[in-house]
């Protein structure tokens, strides 16, 4: 717990881990910006940018890690001081992984080459979902770096949206993979594009939470298994 | 939980300086509650009201209340009061004359007691309360202050524990001692709650998230937040607390 004499070294610390997480912050939704990009247009150069983003994701994480190991074991900080430690801890993990599905899209995009252009998904409805999409990672990105609780409070309903069109994009794949009128292994690639995107979205939750709490002490509930009671009813 | 000891708005001076302020506080039972704020906010006051020491210092002079098992101490006899509500000072000060046992049976010989089995046992049992017992069981009649810091301190414990008190007092118990010697009181202060109820204060923030049930706050004699230990260190209510715990002053 630090003493007045010791608030300087901390707020070094804590200035530097800021500094570090809103370059982790920034960098994860470059990393998204441009999967989604590199999809929507089949460019293999712009995937190939963003598995060199997710190393330097990776390396980012890693480096606040150990920044906020620092400041527990040398500063014991408390209140505000601790939940921003904790809140960051937390949050680099989430960044870490939108990179990861950031990388995971971009190698779908190799995958797909140029041969999917007559393969028709509803690329335009794909394309909102990942709007959507990369709005959430914005928005709770900017709670974070302006320390506002108050613009992530709904973003739990903004993902129910998103998890709804998920759902009407799954059914609509398999629909079309049925009637044979999309390849089953464009449509299997199609399928897990919308399943990162879902993920993705799941992350920018967790974030705007652990905002919430960062700012305000307050734990919101994350209620995920009434949900999928609410969803899928008997 | 149940409230063993409560201050309402009490007040207290030296002389025309006032050294804090309208204090109302509970202390619940077998529970321990830390006071915590920068040097001179009062805490050391406030914890001397409790046991009526504070009267003691000429030209000082405390208002309000303080309820022992919901009886106004100050319509009680101070020394019936400070038999049940021990203290334990920041500097050991064990009685520079007598023995290690001397020390300990001191306040049960000046209370009449003069039974020898009955001391033997009393004394033991006390020194085994203080963590202090398989340390100078065979030492008992070496002179107290011959302990290191650490053991004079826990024997000034186990001085105030042979006495039977029901509420333990420490001020600033671990300020003069090692780290060594601080863990060992913080896990008897830890030990202690299950028969005692005990108020700590102390200047060292970590002490109070380690040991305490309860965290009270002071700042220029008045109390600004009392609360939960966990919830007071990981969300205060007050910025006051918030600056005064990240460091931001005192």
């Amino acid at each position: 717990m630090p003493q007045a004499a010791e608030r300087k070294a901390l707020e070094k610390s804590l200035q530097k881990l800021n500094e570090n997480m809103v370059t982790l912050a920034e960098l994860s939704e470059l990393a998204i910006r441009k999967a989604i990009d590199g999809l929507t247009r089949r460019d293999a150069e712009v995937a190939r940018e963003v598995f060199t983003l997710d190393q330097e994701v990776y390396g980012l994480q890693l480096e606040i890690e150990h920044t906020c190991i620092d400041l527990i074991a040398l500063h014991a900080p408390v209140a505000r001081d601790l939940r921003t430690v904790t809140t960051s801890l937390k949050i680099t993990t989430d960044l870490d992984r939108i990179g990861r599905y950031a990388k995971d899209l971009s190698e779908l995009t190799l995958q797909f080459g140029g041969k999917a252009t007559g393969e028709r998904a509803d690329v335009a409805r794909i394309r909102e979902m990942a709007d959507r999409t990369i709005k959430m990672v914005d928005t709770a990105i900017d709670a974070f770096v302006q320390r506002d609780a108050e613009s992530v409070r709904n973003i739990m309903e903004v993902d129910d949206a998103v998890d709804r069109m998920h759902d009407e994009i799954f059914a609509d794949l398999v629909r079309r993979m049925e009637d044979r009128s999309l390849d089953t292994e464009v449509g299997a690639r199609y399928i897990l594009v919308n399943r990162y995107l879902e993920r993705i979205a799941d992350h920018a939750v967790n974030i705007g939470l652990r905002v919430v709490y960062m700012v305000t002490g307050d734990w919101l509930p994350r209620v995920r298994a009434a949900d999928r009671v609410k969803r899928y009813p008997k | 939980m149940t409230r063993k000891l409560a201050a309402e708005k009490v007040s207290a001076w030296y002389g025309p300086k006032k050294a804090i302020e309208d204090i109302s506080l509970d202390f619940e039972e077998h529970a321990t509650t830390a006071i915590i704020g920068p040097s001179g906010c009062g805490k050391s006051t406030l914890i001397r009201c409790l046991n009526r020491l504070h009267e003691t210092v000429p030209k000082a002079r405390v208002e309000g209340k303080v309820l022992l098992d919901d009886k106004d101490v100050y319509a009680d006899d101070p020394v019936t009061v400070r038999r049940r509500v021990g203290m334990v000072f920041q500097k050991a000060n064990p009685f520079p004359t007598m023995s290690v046992y001397d020390n300990v049976a001191a306040a049960l010989r000046l209370n009449g007691v003069r039974n020898r089995g009955k001391l033997d046992k009393i004394v033991k049992q006390s020194l085994e309360q203080a963590a202090l017992w398989d340390e100078v069981k065979d030492y008992l009649g070496k002179p107290g202050v011959s302990l290191s810091g650490g053991q004079q301190q826990r024997l000034c414990i186990a001085r105030a524990l042979a006495a039977e008190p029901e509420v333990l007092l420490m001020d600033e118990p671990c300020s003069a001692l090692d780290p060594i010697a601080t863990a060992k009181i913080e896990d008897l202060i830890f030990d202690l709650k299950t028969d005692y109820t005990v108020v700590i204060v102390t200047h060292n923030m970590q002490q109070a998230a380690r040991v305490a049930d309860t965290t009270a706050f002071m700042y220029l004699g008045h109390l600004i937040e009392v609360g939960g230990t966990r919830e007071l260190f990981e969300r205060p209510r007050e910025a006051l607390t918030e600056s005064y715990i990240t460091g931001r002053f005192g």
